[in-house]
């Protein structure tokens, strides 16, 4: 009983951060176009669809992750992301590139390289830890 | 209705489309697919040419390029001399005119950054930039 | 756990895959140059970490300010090279980001952009740097807001009218901010002032431009295009903004 409780933390936890993570950028996706846009990474049409896309399946699947609904794509999906931003921060790094994986949008982009990874591998840790929950619990059940 | 993991993260995405389209419009008069440049700040040949004697050129290209060939009455204004030519073509300007920058093509971004300086540093209404730049008029007028 | 690759993880998974042999110091420069330059240098090092040459297809500036040379056009396994970015400051102001796209043989299409970001110091601030009158409108005094940049101190500033028809007056507003007044004689006839805005012990000088302008046409009037009796002004000397014929007018203000 504590120990689903303290699952269900989690839970909330990691959806909170995605969605307030998605809710900042989706508040404006023009400058999140422009952040995206900044190093000339990506072509703009990709940024722009980025821009309009990213931040609303971060919230939805936070919300998924609350009303547990397609818990298990949500996570999937979430950790996915997750990988993506650790990976692309540190690919960027040693390739001395300048930039912030964005992950909350223009408020982030002044957060250091370290802030970054460690916020981003806590999420990682704990996605892991979801995961492993969801599936032990799906072979209690089966 | 139990879905596979799969499924779960397929229907996220979908659903996660929606308001991601319904932002798209409802931004997109704020930010073009193809440009960093909004539709609203961008004009085509045709429509500059419906708008006729009210137009003021501005060749935002440098001044070798000018030299060589420019749009009939044009200005040369470019942030290499902005200083010395920005005085020209303020004595050519009149309230009520409308003033379209152009540069070489699409992909440059003198046009761009030379109205948004009009824009915010002479505070001059009505400045727009050319669709598809100096390449888009030689083709419709030559 | 299966993962669903979006459309940046495939850009940045793909970036990181590549077999790329030319390994940068770093691709993104900022450069903050002294007030009074007239160019901003920056320095993109790299080394050859594989096993074969690379040859520079292209190196190519985002604009005509920007020039971008590489030392050499072909780099041996282990060797060290860099390609120097000058950007022509000019007349420009704030943060500028110009680009250079390097494209070597390492892959097919491989291509490295470099970042040059460049923040010009901007000593006086001013805004609007056009004020204007329309012929026959009341001549009442126009503000320019003048605040100095952030990096410094300004205590005075001087303004000075290159034509008599104009008046200024100087305020301060704040600590090094400043309110400029301006206003015409008449608006009879169509005339302009070049101001000539200086910081107080500091040769750089600002410009902004008082003019009387011919009032809006009615669309699809016919008539002559503009107004017979502006006053073009006459092609100014390098370097220099554009004054009119006669000497400048003894009108300035200091605060």
């Amino acid at each position: 009983m504590v120990k689903s409780f303290i699952w269900r933390i989690l839970d909330f936890i990691i959806a909170a951060i995605f969605i307030y993570a998605g809710v900042l950028k989706a508040l404006d996706p023009v400058q999140l176009t422009h952040d995206i846009d900044h190093y000339k990474i990506l072509p703009w049409t990709v940024g722009v669809a980025l821009a309009f896309y990213l931040p609303w399946l971060e919230i939805f699947c936070g919300l998924a992750l609350i009303f547990r609904l397609f818990y298990r794509g949500a996570l999937s999906i979430l950790t996915a992301l997750v990988v993506v931003f650790l990976a692309a921060t540190i690919g960027a790094k040693v390739r001395g590139l300048d930039i912030t994986c964005g992950c909350f949008g223009h408020a982030s982009q002044n957060w250091s390289f370290p802030t970054h990874m460690a916020l981003d591998l806590g999420i990682l840790i704990a996605l892991a830890a979801l995961c492993y929950c969801s599936v032990a619990r799906a072979r209690a059940h089966a | 209705m139990k879905f596979s993991l799969a499924r779960q993260a397929l229907i996220l995405a979908a659903l996660s489309l929606l308001p991601g389209v319904g932002q798209a419009i409802y931004f997109r008069d704020k930010i073009s697919w193809q440009s960093p440049i909004p539709p609203s700040e961008m004009v085509s040949v045709d429509r500059a040419r419906e708008w006729g004697d009210g137009v003021i050129w501005i060749d935002a290209r440098p001044d070798d390029e000018f030299a060589h060939d420019h749009v009939p009455g044009a200005v040369s204004l470019n942030e290499d001399r902005w200083n010395e030519l920005l005085p020209q073509f303020l004595a050519a300007w009149s309230p009520g005119k409308k003033v379209i920058v152009y540069c070489s093509a699409q992909s440059c971004d003198l046009a761009r950054e030379v109205a948004e300086r009009l824009r915010k540093e002479a505070q001059l209404p009505d400045v727009f930039v050319l669709e598809g730049g100096w390449e888009a008029w030689v083709k419709k007028n030559r | 756990m299966k993962t669903h690759v979006l459309t940046l993880a495939l850009s940045f998974i793909l970036c990181l895959t590549a077999r790329a042999e030319l390994k940068w110091e770093q691709t993104a420069v900022e450069l903050h140059p002294a007030k009074g330059d007239k160019q901003a240098i920056g320095h993109f090092k790299y080394q050859n970490v594989g096993k074969t040459p690379v040859h520079f297809k292209s190196v190519h500036a985002s604009c005509g300010c920007t020039a971008a040379q590489s030392q050499k056009d072909q780099v041996g396994p282990n060797e060290k090279g860099e390609i120097t970015a000058t950007f022509n400051i000019g007349d420009r102001t704030g943060t500028q980001i110009k680009t250079v796209t390097v494209e070597t043989d390492e892959s097919a299409n491989q291509k490295t952009v470099l970042t040059l970001k460049a923040v010009i110091p901007q000593e006086l601030e001013i805004s609007p740097t056009f004020v204007f009158w329309k012929q026959g409108e009341k001549a009442d005094p126009k503000s320019i807001a003048v605040h100095a940049g952030k990096e410094f101190s300004v205590k005075h500033i001087k303004v000075t009218s290159s034509s008599p028809d104009f008046q200024t007056k100087v305020q301060e507003t704040g600590e090094g901010q400043f309110k400029v007044d301006v206003q015409p004689n008449e608006t009879n006839r169509l005339m302009a002032s070049t101001l000539t805005i200086q910081a107080e012990n500091s040769p750089k000088t600002f410009y902004a431009t008082a003019r009387i302008t011919t009032a809006p046409t009615v669309p699809g009037a016919h008539g002559v295009p503009g107004a017979p009796t502006i006053q073009k002004a006459p092609a100014a000397p390098p370097g220099g903004p554009t004054a009119p014929a006669r000497p400048p007018a003894p009108t300035s203000q200091t605060h």
